[in-house]
């Protein structure tokens, strides 16, 4: 017992030593010492303690968190969460950071770091209260001024961030108390509160200036290690303001080119999570034993577009004609081998209930009418097209099944793979003329028709410019009347189906597996907003 | 040598014509002569009739989904099954056949024509010409043919040519090396130092008189290279870097096969059974080659 106390003492005198070391460092580098200092001294006595205390009596466990759970992910590309979109980067910035307001598998928005919020009548006022204790991996505080500038830098229109078209609604942002935010809005936005959940929105200390290195989050993990291409390492977060979470002491993000290799790191037990797969891959790991899948229905789709604004997608028989030409139920059997459900060419599915419009279809299968459409638009002698497509989930697939498909009307396709970080990392998948894109799944649909369909969007990747298409998606987006909305999307999926620039064949399913090692894991629409807070080591 | 006195050689390059028919037929019934090489030429005799003819034996179309009949075993309808997008896996075996062939083949064929003439010019002009291109072609050797193969489809983007030019690019080097070495043992020779003395083109030189010395070494050569060729285009599929889909390169197959291999095992193990034979046959023609042409050319 003397000699244990000796050796704590020891270990605490150095850890002292240290400290103190690190503030002269800290005195004599940095301009502003004060929130250096802060987070060092309590951090590291807290460590010192902790074994005198437990030499002293068995009190109850400070720390339960065990296990490290290894995710496969693809490779991330995008870190400062301004600019993240694939699943692996979203969902890397979830466990960093935090939203303001999260969504819960049922699609209702549930607090996270505002703890609770008001709205006024008229829809334009939102008042929220940030939880209490919050503080950034840093160690200073959250404030009110925190969400502000983050909200301001998404919506910053000089900074072209994807967001900007996204916030473009909001008037005016103000903290209104240490923990107060109030958000003004131009026009009532019911989706107000799925808008703040936006991937983006994860929340930075104010005035962050390096967000793709600093990785200075308030999130559940901390990032240890971040190794490009390969892994990133995250260890739990002592300091998270939800008591108990994250239930594990550590997380890592490893990173895989390629889903049959990953499956196969699963199968072999060098990862314990793999998500977003092929159906096929999905399917074999059914019954194997120690694994647990789990596949939900989502809203997401692959979409293939065309661009509409140059030739030959500028005539809109053209796409009408590859529409012809498409046969869906085909598709749906070969490529998601049932799973999911057959699309309409609109990106409102059918897990919208209210607002899916089920008596609406694309006409059927018509390849003389296609090759029709086709000569009168002057390609009565064929049409040379290549589709790009990146290399994962069904999407190669849908390629050639489409090219297989279309040849019959006289489409002729040249089809190109790109590997996704390759085929996403630039803008390249912005420019092409006919593409395969993966959307994921979104809680509500307003978001596709914002990002992707309205002339400004950012993303408007198939260069859709449609006045009366615009005028509809503004009016669903800002009704405050129900019925009003329900009507507007009926008729932007008639006008869609009638002369929209998309083809979306099929709505997946997301496919999950998760070593049996582990419980709580609950697989979310869009993968990347899978949460890991409260997965747990199986007992 | 065949051509080993003065006057010889300009006799037996004007039999030529007749003596090609022969010494061809020779050279089968020699390969035929040992086991190994029989079964290695017998299976390329075998991969070259389903190149020709592969349209006429495929009963289904190489990327033709028949969407019904997806993600079947191997039946008498199906061969060797169906892959998951319900495409006939025989037949895209069979029409792969003359893809690889035709690919591996002319991209072999180019860099044999490129590597003899560089080969044959370095080493009879010697001197700075040679240096400078044998020095920049063992910085190409260096580096291992995949890699090179990647750098290069990774500038060029992923095709059919690009592969082609790929296959020149990294075969005419070690092409042009074999080629050279033996014009070194065989320029100072007698009859080339006649022929010289005797005023004739440099052109005459090198193609009449020394390029019949360096066709033994070049045929072994080629066919070696033909079957790593041949591995090369199969793997660039396999990568996904070089033919796109829906093209039924075995290597390219397999890759696709691989994702679905607990569904359809078939689809994967055909065409990698398909590549393996068709490299090991090609591999024991060319040592039975060897022993051939080593055998004539030393009586």
């Amino acid at each position: 017992m003397r000699n244990k106390h000796k050796i704590h003492r020891r270990v605490l005198v150095l850890v002292i030593l240290l400290v103190t070391a690190l503030i002269l460092i800290a005195c004599g580098g940095a301009a502003t010492p004060e929130p250096t200092q802060a987070p060092l001294e309590p951090e590291q006595t807290e460590e010192a303690q902790i074994p005198e205390e437990t030499a002293a009596a068995p009190i109850e466990p400070e720390n339960t968190r065990e296990g490290v759970l290894r995710v496969a992910m693809q490779p991330i590309v995008q870190t400062d969460p301004a600019f993240i979109s694939s699943d692996s980067e979203v969902l890397v910035a979830n466990h960093v950071y935090d939203y303001l307001v999260d969504v819960d598998p049922d699609s209702i928005a549930i607090p996270r770091l505002a703890s609770e919020w008001t709205t006024s009548d008229d829809g334009k006022i939102y008042v929220f209260n940030l939880a209490e204790g919050v503080t950034f991996h840093d160690g200073s505080p959250l404030t009110a001024e925190d969400v502000v500038w983050t909200f301001n830098r998404l919506r910053d229109p000089a900074l072209e961030l994807p967001t900007s078209s996204l916030y473009s609604n909001i008037l005016d942002i103000q903290a209104t108390g240490d923990l107060e935010v109030t958000f003004t809005l131009e026009t009532p936005n019911p989706f107000f509160l799925y808008d703040l959940s936006d991937n983006h929105a994860l929340i930075l200390k104010a005035g962050t200036e390096d967000a793709d290195t600093n990785f200075n989050g308030t999130g559940p993990f901390k990032v240890v290690e971040y190794l490009p291409e390969d892994r990133i390492v995250l260890e739990a977060n002592e300091a998270y303001f939800v008591k108990g979470q994250p239930s594990l002491a550590g997380l890592e993000i490893i990173f895989f080119n390629d889903e049959t290799a990953s499956v196969d790191a699963l199968r072999g037990g060098q990862v314990d999570v793999v998500m977003r797969m092929a159906t096929s891959l999905f399917s074999s790991l059914q019954d194997e034993p120690g694994i647990i899948t789990s596949d939900i229905p989502t809203n997401g789709f692959d979409l293939v577009r065309l661009r509409s604004d140059r030739e030959p997608g500028n005539d809109p028989r053209v796409i009408q004609a590859l529409k012809l030409a498409t046969d869906r139920d085909a598709v749906f059997e070969l490529v998601q081998q049932g799973y999911g459900a057959v699309g309409n060419d609109t990106p409102i599915g059918p897990l919208y209930s209210q607002y899916y419009a089920s008596d609406l279809e694309p006409p059927a299968r018509d390849v003389d009418a296609a090759r029709q459409l086709l000569s009168e638009a002057g390609y009565a002698d064929g049409l040379d097209l290549v589709l790009h497509t990146p290399d994962t989930g069904g999407r190669p697939d849908l390629a050639v099944v489409l090219k297989d498909q279309w040849a019959e009307a006289g489409v002729n396709v040249e089809v190109s793979v790109e590997p996704e970080s390759v085929y996403y990392g630039d803008d390249g998948w912005l420019e092409v003329d006919l593409g395969i894109t993966g959307w994921g799944s979104r809680p509500y649909p307003q978001f596709y028709l914002d990002v992707m369909l309205v002339c400004e969007a950012k993303w408007n990747e198939s260069h859709f410019c449609d006045t009366e298409f615009d005028e509809l998606a503004m009016m669903a987006g800002t009704t405050l009347n129900e019925d009003e909305r329900v009507e507007a999307y009926r008729q932007i999926q008639q006008l869609l189906i009638d002369r929209g620039p998309v083809i979306i064949p099929y709505y997946f399913a997301q496919f999950g597996a998760i070593s049996d090692q582990f419980e709580g894991f609950e697989l979310k629409a869009f993968a990347g907003r899978t949460d890991f807070r409260e997965v747990t080591l199986a007992q | 040598m065949t051509s080993g006195t003065l006057f010889s050689s300009r006799k037996s390059e004007s039999s030529a014509a007749p003596g090609w028919g022969r010494r061809f037929s020779l050279t089968l019934r020699q390969l035929y002569s040992k086991p190994a090489s029989a079964v290695g030429s017998t299976i390329v005799i075998l991969f070259l009739f389903l190149a020709l003819f592969g349209p006429i034996l495929a009963p289904y179309g190489a990327n033709e989904q028949i969407f019904s009949d997806a993600r079947r075993p191997p039946s008498s309808a199906h061969l060797l099954g169906t892959d998951n997008l319900g495409r006939d896996v025989f037949s895209r075996v069979v029409l792969g056949a003359s893809e690889i062939l035709l690919i591996a083949g002319s991209g072999t064929l180019i860099a044999v024509l490129f590597g003899t003439i560089i080969g044959l010019i370095s080493g009879y002009k010697g001197g700075w010409l040679d240096e400078t291109l044998m020095r920049f072609f063992d910085s190409l050797l260096a580096l291992p043919a995949l890699l090179l193969a990647l750098l290069l489809l990774g500038i060029m983007g992923p095709s059919k040519s690009s592969v082609l030019i790929v296959l020149v690019l990294v075969y005419t080097p070690i092409i042009a090396r074999v080629v050279r070495s033996v014009v070194l043992s065989v320029k100072t020779k007698g009859f080339v130092e006649a022929s010289r003395l005797q005023g004739e083109s440099l052109s005459w030189i090198m193609f009449r008189e020394i390029l019949p010395s360096v066709m033994p070494a070049l045929t072994v050569e080629a066919a070696l290279r033909f079957s790593y060729a041949i591995f090369l285009v199969a793997s660039l599929g396999f990568l996904g870097v070089g033919i796109q889909p829906p093209s039924p390169n075995w290597g390219l197959m397999v890759k696709e096969a691989r994702v679905h291999i607990s569904q359809t095992p078939w689809a994967l193990y055909a065409p990698a059974i398909a590549i393996s034979i068709l490299v090991i046959g090609v591999n024991l023609m060319a040592d039975g080659l060897k022993r051939v042409l080593q055998s004539t050319s030393s009586d």
